[in-house]
C-alpha cells in the first residue's frame, strides 16, 4: 500500500513530505486520537491517516469542521490518551473558542494542536501569523523548520504538553509541510491507557475559570524555568552580528549569507512561547546588530523587543518592526539577499524575474461538474433579465467561478460566509442576491446561516454545489461518503429546516438545470438548488485513459460564433489561427459542450 | 550540488517525476530537498516542482542558480528561465497546453514570444509525448523526462537507484511501462551538457 513506508523500524530513513513525516511523528509519539478538517498546506497529513490509521493504532476522524475536531482531541486527552488535532491556519480561528479554553483548562493525556500556516496566501484568504493565535490563547508555541524537525518536534512536543500538563501549538507553514526531504524514522512509543476523572477544571464557568488564569501561567513559567528552551533552540557561529530566526525562514539564512559572504551568529528558535528571553537576553548581549528573519509577522521580534525596552538593552535592531525586513509574504534566499545586503551596506544586484509572458490563468478541471453550473446560472440569469445581481460565494474549487467567463462570485470572507453574507444581502439590497457553497462547506459551516435564513425570512437563491468530495485539497471525504461511515443528505438536511422550495439537479443535463434555475430566479421565498454530480477527477480516479471518449470539433459544421470558447470556456478547448479545437489529452468526455445550448451547430462531436 | 526545475502544467505527473529522483537520492545516502508550488487549481494551472541534492536547507532555488530545467511544457518552461544559470541546461518536451486566458479572447498559443525567449538557451527537445504515445501509455511522459534528465549526467545518480525509485513509485503492473519510457528518454538526448559550474 501507498504509504506502508510510514510504519517502517526506527533507523529506516524515508523521502516524505512533511505532512507524511507528521503522520509518521504522532505515530512515534503514542497518540491514540487524531482529527482534522481538510486544509491546505495540511491536508495530507489527512489523507495518510485515513489509509492507515488502524495499523498505526490511532483512532481518526474527519470532522466536520476544525472547532468539532479539536473538541475531540480535547476529549481525549482529558481521558489521559494523547490526542492530536491538525488544520490550515484559518482552521484555527474556526476552532478558537475552544481552542482558548483547552488552555485554561490543561491537558491530562499530552496534546498538540498543528496550524499549517500559508505565507504568500498560495491557497488562502490571508497569511495570519498563527504564533500570535498560541500566544493569545497562552498555549505553548513550537516551530520545526523541515521535515525531520516536524516529526521529531511533535514527539518532543507530546512529552513537553504532558510533563507541564499544557496544550501546544506546533506551526508549520507551506514550505514546511509541503517539502519533501529525508526523514530518519524513530521509535513508537507506548499508546496510554484511558483514564478519565472528574476535574472541575475542565467545566470553565466562572468560578473555575477564575482559577485557571492562574495556573495557566504557572504551566507557562514551568516550561521557562524547566528550560525546555535547550531542547528546541540552537545557536552557532560568530560574529557582532545576531541573527534570530525560526520556522522555515531559518532555511534561507545561511545561503544568504554565504552568497552575500558575510557572517553572522545564528539563534534559530524552535520554542518560541514562552520565549526563554534569559537566553536570548544573553545573545544579545554579546551582539551589536540584531536581525530578525521569520515567516509570517515580528513574533519573536515583538518580545524581544519588549524585554529589551524593560531592561534597557540597546542594539541595532532590524526587522519587520524596524522595517529593514518586509512586513509580508514568504522569506526565500532572494529576498533575505535583498534585506541583508542593505543591512549589511553591501552592494549587490538585484536579480531581475519579469519575463512578461502571459500568465496561465487557474481554472476549473475540464469535466468539472461546477463549470457547467455556472453555464446555466448566468444563461438563466440572462434570460430573466437580472443584470446586477450580487452573488457571494464560498470557499473551494468553484470560487474559481469569479474568474473569466463566468464571473460569479464577488464576496468571499471564509468557510460559510456566502451564506451568512447573504442574509445581511438580502435584508438591505434591491438586486437579487445568488449564493454559492460547496457541499463540505455546507457542512462545515453553511448550516447554521441557512437555518437563519429560513427563520428571518430572508428570500435568495442559495445554489449547493454538490460533487461529493472536499475536491479542493485533494479528495477528502465529506459527510455524504459511505460507507463505512453513514451517509447524511444534503436534501434532507435542508427539507428539515423548513424550507420549501428545494431543487435537486444533475447539472450536465443543461435543460432542466436551465428551467429549474429560472425558477428558483423567480421565488418569491428562500429557494435552494442543488447541483449534484461527482467531481471529475474522482471519475478519473476509477477509471483508466482509455475510457475516455474525447471530442473534436467537425471544422465543417463549426460557424466560428466562439459561444464555446468564449462562454462555456472549457480548458481543453484552445484556438489554433481562429480555429476552435480541443486538446485530446485534456478532454473529459463529459460531452456537455456538446449539446445544442452550448453548441448549436452540432459541431462538436465524439472523435472516432 | 545539484539545482533542478520541473516545470510544466497540472496533471502532466511532474511531482512524480520529481519525487523519483528525491527517492533515488535518498536510496544514495544523499541530502535532497523538494519542494512544490501548484496554488488552487487541481489541473490545469501552473506548476514548479523544485529539487535540490546536496548540502542545501532551502528547498527553493534562488534566481539564477538552476543547473537544468525539466521542462514538460513550453510556456511553463520559458517561464521559468529566471532560474536558471548563465549556461544552465534545458530539457524541452514540445507539448503546448493552451492557457484557458488566452482561448477565451481567442488567442492562440504564444509560440514566438516563448522561442525568442529559449533561443539563447539552445535547449535540448524531449518529445516526450510523442514516445510515450508511442508506448502506448500517455501517462509515462513524466518518466521518459526522467529519463532524459538521468541522460544529462547532471544527477550524479545510478540508474539502479533511479530504477528502485520507480518500483517505488508505481504499483508492480506498471513497472515495465515505466522502465521502458525511462530507457526511451535516456536515448533521446546523446548530448551530455556540460556542467556550469
Amino acid at each position: 500500500m501507498q504509504y506502508d513506508t510510514l510504519l517502517g523500524p526506527e533507523g529506516q530513513t524515508e523521502f516524505l513530505l512533511g505532512n507524511e513525516a507528521v503522520a509518521r511523528g504522532i505515530y512515534e509519539a503514542g497518540v491514540s486520537v487524531a482529527a482534522t478538517y481538510p486544509g491546505t498546506p495540511s491536508s495530507e497529513i489527512g489523507d495518510v491517516l485515513y489509509r492507515i490509521s488502524d495499523r498505526m493504532g490511532i483512532k481518526f476522524e474527519f470532522a466536520t469542521n476544525e472547532k468539532v475536531a479539536l473538541e475531540i482531541a480535547a476529549a481525549a486527552s482529558a481521558g489521559g490518551l494523547r490526542s492530536f488535532v491538525f488544520m490550515k491556519h484559518v482552521g484555527l480561528n474556526v476552532a478558537m473558542d475552544s481552542f482558548v479554553s483547552l488552555s485554561g483548562a490543561g491537558v491530562k493525556g499530552g496534546m498538540v494542536v498543528l496550524s499549517a500556516d500559508d505565507p504568500s496566501m498560495h491557497s488562502s484568504q490571508n497569511e495570519q501569523d498563527n504564533r500570535f493565535l498560541g500566544k493569545f490563547a497562552k498555549t505553548i508555541v513550537i516551530e520545526p523548520s523541515s521535515p525531520q524537525e516536524l516529526k521529531d518536534f511533535i514527539v518532543m512536543a507530546f512529552d513537553l504538553s504532558e510533563e507541564v500538563g499544557h496544550p501546544v501549538l506546533l506551526r508549520s507553514a507551506t514550505r514546511i509541510s509541503h517539502v519533501r526531504a529525508p526523514v530518519r524514522f524513530g521509535a513508537a512509543k507506548d499508546k496510554k491507557g484511558w483514564k478519565y476523572q472528574k476535574d472541575p477544571s475542565f467545566l470553565l464557568l466562572p468560578e473555575n475559570a477564575y482559577k485557571a488564569q492562574i495556573s495557566i501561567n504557572e504551566r507557562l513559567k514551568r516550561v521557562t524555568n524547566s528550560r525546555y528552551s535547550e531542547n528546541f533552540n540552537r545557536v552557532y557561529g560568530d560574529s557582532s552580528t545576531l541573527i534570530i530566526t525560526s520556522g522555515a525562514a531559518y532555511n534561507y539564512v545561511d545561503e544568504a549569507l554565504q552568497m552575500l559572504n558575510v557572517k553572522a551568529r545564528v539563534m534559530k528558535i524552535g520554542l518560541s512561547f514562552p520565549l526563554d528571553l534569559d537566553v536570548v537576553s544573553k545573545e544579545i548581549g554579546k551582539a551589536e546588530r540584531v536581525v530578525f528573519i521569520e515567516e509570517g509577522g515580528p513574533f519573536l521580534e515583538e518580545q524581544v523587543l519588549s524585554f529589551s525596552a524593560l531592561h534597557s538593552i540597546n542594539r541595532e535592531f532590524h526587522g519587520k518592526l524596524s522595517g529593514s525586513v518586509p512586513a509580508s509574504y514568504e522569506m526565500n534566499v532572494d529576498r533575505l539577499v535583498g534585506f541583508l545586503s542593505k543591512i549589511f551596506g553591501i552592494d549587490f544586484p538585484v536579480k531581475d524575474k519579469t519575463l512578461g509572458l502571459p500568465e496561465r490563468a487557474i481554472t476549473l478541471c475540464p469535466g468539472c461538474p461546477h463549470r457547467a453550473t455556472y453555464y446555466v446560472v448566468k444563461m438563466a440569469m440572462k434570460q430573466k433579465g437580472i443584470k446586477n445581481a450580487i452573488v457571494p460565494t464560498d470557499i473551494g474549487c468553484y470560487t474559481l467561478g469569479y474568474y473569466e467567463p463566468y464571473q460569479l462570485g464577488d464576496f468571499v470572507f471564509s468557510m460559510g460566509s456566502s451564506i451568512g453574507s447573504s442574509n445581511g444581502f438580502t435584508a438591505n439590497a434591491g438586486e437579487r442576491v445568488i449564493s454559492f457553497i460547496g457541499d463540505s462547506t455546507f457542512f462545515h459551516s453553511g448550516i447554521p446561516a441557512l437555518i437563519n435564513a429560513y427563520h428571518n425570512n430572508h428570500n435568495f437563491v442559495v445554489v449547493i454545489l454538490d460533487n461529493f468530495i472536499t475536491a479542493m485539497t485533494g479528495g477528502q471525504p465529506t459527510p455524504e461518503t459511505s460507507p463505512p461511515f453513514r451517509r447524511v443528505d444534503i436534501e434532507s438536511v435542508v427539507r428539515g429546516i423548513g424550507i420549501k422550495n428545494v431543487f435537486t439537479i444533475d447539472p450536465y443535463d443543461l435543460n432542466n438545470s436551465l428551467s429549474i434555475f429560472k425558477k428558483a430566479l423567480d421565488s418569491k421565498e428562500l429557494a435552494v438548488v442543488i447541483s449534484k454530480r461527482e467531481c471529475a477527477l474522482e471519475v478519473d480516479r476509477k477509471r483508466s485513459p482509455s475510457e475516455i471518449k474525447v471530442f473534436q470539433v467537425n471544422q465543417d459544421k463549426c460557424s466560428l460564433c466562439y459561444n464555446c470558447v468564449s462562454n462555456f470556456s472549457c480548458a481543453a478547448f484552445y484556438i489554433d489561427n481562429g480555429k476552435v479545437e480541443i486538446d485530446p489529452e485534456l478532454c473529459d468526455g463529459c460531452s456537455v459542450c456538446s449539446e445544442p445550448l452550448v453548441c448549436p451547430f452540432n459541431a462538436i462531436e465524439v472523435k472516432p | 550540488m545539484v539545482s533542478i526545475v520541473f516545470a510544466g502544467v497540472g496533471g502532466q505527473g511532474l511531482i512524480t517525476a520529481a519525487n523519483m529522483v528525491g527517492k533515488a537520492a535518498v536510496t544514495e545516502g544523499k541530502n535532497v530537498l523538494m519542494t512544490e508550488l501548484h496554488g488552487m487549481a487541481q489541473r490545469g494551472g501552473s506548476i514548479l516542482v523544485e529539487v535540490r541534492i546536496g548540502d542545501y536547507k532551502s528547498a527553493i532555488i534562488p534566481l539564477g542558480m538552476a543547473d537544468v530545467i525539466v521542462g514538460f511544457e513550453k510556456l511553463e518552461t520559458a517561464r521559468n528561465l529566471p532560474k536558471l544559470k548563465k549556461g544552465g541546461t534545458i530539457l524541452l518536451n514540445e507539448r503546448r497546453i493552451h492557457p484557458i486566458s488566452l482561448t477565451i479572447k481567442k488567442e492562440s498559443y504564444p509560440d514566438l514570444a516563448i522561442e525568442e525567449r529559449l533561443k539563447d538557451h539552445n535547449p535540448i527537445k524531449v518529445e516526450a509525448d510523442q514516445i510515450a504515445l508511442d508506448l502506448d501509455n500517455k501517462r509515462v511522459v513524466n518518466t521518459v523526462m526522467t529519463g532524459a534528465l538521468f541522460s544529462t549526467g547532471l544527477l550524479e545518480i545510478s540508474e539502479e537507484s533511479l530504477h528502485a525509485a520507480i518500483k517505488g513509485s508505481f504499483p508492480e503492473k506498471l513497472w515495465e511501462a515505466n522502465f521502458k519510457a525511462f530507457e526511451a528518454g535516456k536515448r533521446l538526448s546523446q548530448v551530455q551538457a556540460t556542467r556550469v559550474l
